[in-house]
């Protein structure tokens, strides 16, 4: 079905792992977690909040000084995981290639949250007629990717999705159709997820968060998510083999996408798993590959019982007996659930998987209902990587990613 | 590539809920702008504007209840409904999997984040209630759609902010296009706003009196509230049931401005491509465009640079050509805005008469077009362009025109 390749040539990422693909990669193959006591949460909430934050974040080195002050934390996680991905795409790039065609696709859940409440906070105290006009400009949901195109001049499409947990996977999907229709040459695509106070305190009454410091993903004493933030920007480009040889090989392809809605509650998961073995099914078609050519799951599960349990029995419908000889990498362990970016991070992780045909720890997940989930790096041998992505408003994706040879 | 149709409209706005009451009060010129009841203005230098009144949720909601939800899901819901019913599309012999839902918005359920900060100045931040939280992000519109009509498809929400209208149609077009999809719901949503109305208001961004588009003595935009849904879906499909055809999305065109946040560009480069994209991915050449739905709020900066925009795109051809901003009439709808005016546009199509800019008395030299100022005129357009620009420097461009059966003349190449 897909004739061009739709090619990843490089990825820009800011996580509690550590900031750049080199320190990441080494955190996420060490089998570390970024959980530990969240700076932004004390602040607001006191001491004993678990998170897996950003720590220290500092944008200085990327971004320079001018400019960073009008910039929220989202945006400058975004914007640092952008200059990032630009800089690994156009090491090799041609000169050729003007700003125009070239954009960026955000997908983000709760978005400048933080933002948006204390401007309406401010207007409140201070009355309408002292908010600070300055901070208006974040309170748009798009801001963030905005922030970034006139930041790097990117003045082709600046598109923000939002799916809930779905849309860092819907993000790539919606970048890689505008390049297959020619409407651009190189895009970053992914999401970004800032740890909001709001949403922390809405998750917590909510008794969503794990109360042991940890996410244990299909674990069946697992009591609940960590919250975590982060930037991932992929760069995509489109082509044949003969326009990636000279800017060296790419870390994979996506080759299927797949989205099903479950249409049963706007919080909670369909234990029938329905929409979500759907997705996976429509995925593996688009990618013309088949449920026994998948050499890894990237899994979506956090630690939460509806979600996980309904991706375990997905994944059965899927897979059948061989589910259990599948090694699965469940990277919420590691990185929290950081929402609107969780399924870009799964998609780098699956990529980086491929590339060196290793799958990294589940940090704390060995022998789980007996899953191939290890604590320890695993060796895979195939061509193909499903990523999955359910939201906990019933949105489920799935892409299916392939090695570049 | 599959060709994609409009067979159903739904339009919840100031000026009318369905679209005989809206299109009626479009045509008649009547405005929806009055002096705000959401919130106490008071405190404010400025107090009009575009609410929707008189919105019974219950006569919509067949399956949720309206506590369940915020007054954007509300409003997209009954534009669903009402566009639905419009197409007569027999969902339930429908592969449902195969319908989705594509919604923009400026601020999903921004009034959750009001009571949160109510709730917090009365009673501190452990009054809040939890079950706020799940309600807020504007993931839950396209998904609350999804659940009262069982929809399975992809459903996603493409909040950038202003254009968010353009892009979803835009979004839902490609889908069908490519034949993931057989419809798509899709449109905008966007509930009143303390935030909005007091971020513009501190830019001094609002009109105290009435909303001018294009006009010498404009004054600003005036905040609103609405939604729109548009039933897409493909052609043959459309035509094999006899489903009344609106109008036929031929493409549409995104770009950014990468100049600032809130100010247009001077010279509406981006807005430039975003038209001159639209029309390379609809096929069709700029002589054949007969009517511009424009952006049109009312700003001086906004009206100039798009006209500007116009004026560079089209060159001689500008000055025949009809441009209009029914944002005179509904104010600005944030997120549904684009959305409201894609209908309009198809209503334009269909029933061959342009809605006016209303207010227009005294013309501006930066803005020498031909506006359709203040009475509605009949032209009979075959091809028109939905401009819509936001926040952020996100423009977007959509293209409709008159449905014509058998093959069209210059189809859109994949490689454009």
């Amino acid at each position: 079905m897909m004739s061009e390749r739709i090619c990843i040539t490089g990825a820009g990422v800011v996580s509690s792992l550590g900031v750049g693909m080199a320190e990441f990669e080494r955190a996420l193959y060490a089998g570390a977690s970024g959980a530990g006591q969240s700076e932004i949460l004390r602040a607001v909430m006191g001491d004993g909040a678990t998170a897996c934050e950003v720590r220290d974040f500092n944008p200085q080195p990327w971004l320079g000084n001018k400019g960073i002050r009008v910039l929220d934390r989202t945006a400058r996680l975004l914007c640092v995981a952008a200059r990032l991905a630009l800089d690994e795409a156009q090491a090799g790039a041609s000169s050729s290639e003007s700003n125009v065609e070239s954009g960026l696709v955000c997908g983000t859940m709760f978005g400048s949250l933080h933002s948006i409440t204390s401007f309406d906070w401010s207007g409140l105290e201070d009355g309408p007629n002292l908010v600070n006009p300055m901070d208006f400009p974040n309170t748009v949901i798009n801001s963030a990717a905005g922030q970034a195109a006139i930041k790097f001049k990117m003045g082709g499409v600046n598109s923000t999705i939002c799916a809930a947990q779905a849309s860092g996977l819907y993000a790539l999907h919606y970048a890689a159709e505008f390049l297959r229709l020619g409407r651009a040459k190189l895009l970053l695509a992914g999401g970004v997820e800032e740890l909001s106070p709001e949403a922390w305190l809405g998750f917590r009454k909510n008794n969503w968060l794990s109360d042991t410091g940890s996410a244990q993903p299909f674990a069946e004493e697992a009591s609940g998510m960590l919250l975590g933030e982060g930037a991932v920007m992929l760069s995509l480009q489109c082509g044949d083999a003969a326009s990636f040889a000279s800017t060296g090989k790419p870390l994979a392809e996506i080759v299927g996408f797949g989205a099903a809605q479950d249409a049963h509650s706007a919080n909670g998961f369909d234990a029938s798993a329905s929409g979500a073995t759907e997705a996976i099914a429509l995925a593996l078609e688009s990618a013309g590959a088949s449920a026994d050519q998948i050499a890894c799951v990237i899994a979506n599960a956090n630690g939460s019982r509806g979600g996980d349990w309904m991706e375990l029995r997905a994944l059965r419908n899927v897979f059948g007996a061989r589910l259990t000889q599948i090694p699965i990498c469940a990277p919420k362990a590691a990185l929290g659930d950081t929402l609107g970016a969780g399924g870009a991070f799964a998609a780098l992780v699956g990529a980086l998987a491929l590339q060196k045909q290793c799958l990294p720890p589940t940090p704390g997940g060995s022998g789980r209902v007996g899953l191939l989930l290890s604590s320890e790096s695993q060796t895979i041998r195939g061509e193909y990587a499903l990523v999955n992505a359910f939201s906990c408003d019933g949105n489920n994706a799935a892409i299916v990613l392939r090695r570049c040879a | 590539m599959k060709r994609v149709v409009i067979s159903g409209l739904g339009l919840i706005t100031p000026v009318g809920i369905g679209w005989g009451e809206a299109w009626a009060s479009l045509l008649a010129g009547r405005s929806g702008i009055a002096p705000v009841e959401s919130f106490d203005t008071s405190a404010f230098p400025v107090h009009i504007g575009a609410e929707v009144k008189r919105f019974d949720s219950l006569a919509f909601l067949k399956k949720q209840t309206p506590d369940s939800m915020g007054r954007s899901s509300q409003f997209a819901i009954a534009a669903a409904r009402l566009a639905l019913d419009d197409s007569h599309l027999d969902l339930p012999r429908m592969n449902l999997r195969r319908v989705g839902v594509s919604m923009g918005t400026t601020s999903g359920e921004p009034q959750f984040v009001e009571r949160y900060n109510d709730i917090r100045k009365a009673e501190g931040l452990d009054a809040i209630p939890g079950e706020m939280l799940p309600k807020y992000p504007c993931n839950v519109i396209p998904t609350h759609i999804a659940m009262e009509f069982a929809l399975r498809g992809p459903s996603l929400m493409i909040p950038t902010a202003c254009a968010a209208g353009n892009y979803a149609i835009g979004y839902g077009f490609d889908l069908i296009r490519s034949g993931r999809v057989d419809a798509m719901l899709a449109g905008g949503a966007d509930a009143f706003s303390r935030i909005t109305y007091m971020g513009f208001a501190r830019l001094g961004a609002i009109a105290k009196e009435r909303c001018q588009p294009f006009d010498k003595n404009r004054k600003g935009m005036v905040p609103g509230e609405g939604a729109a849904v548009l039933v897409l879906e493909e052609a043959e499909a459309a035509q094999a049931r006899g489903a009344k055809i609106y109008a036929e999305v031929l493409g549409y065109g995104i770009s950014c401005d990468a100049h600032h946040m809130t100010a247009a560009h001077p010279q509406g480069e981006g807005a430039v491509r975003a038209m001159a994209s639209a029309l390379r991915d609809s096929g069709v050449s700029i002589d054949a465009v007969d009517y511009i739905s424009a952006h049109g709020t009312g700003t001086p900066t906004n009206d100039r640079a798009e006209s500007i925009a116009v004026k560079s795109l089209f060159g001689e051809r500008a000055k025949r050509l009809p441009v209009s901003s029914i944002k005179s009439m509904i104010g600005h709808t944030m997120g549904a805005a684009s959305a409201i005016e894609a209908a309009a546009c198809a209503l334009a199509l269909d029933t061959g008469m342009l809605p006016p800019t209303i207010n227009y008395e005294e013309p501006d030299p930066d803005c020498d077009l031909d506006y359709v100022p203040n009475v509605a005129r009949q032209t009979n357009p075959r091809v028109v362009l939905n401009n819509a620009y936001a926040f952020g420097g996100n423009n977007a461009s959509l293209c409709l025109a008159k449905f014509e059966a058998g093959v069209r003349p210059s189809a859109p190449s994949a490689g454009e």
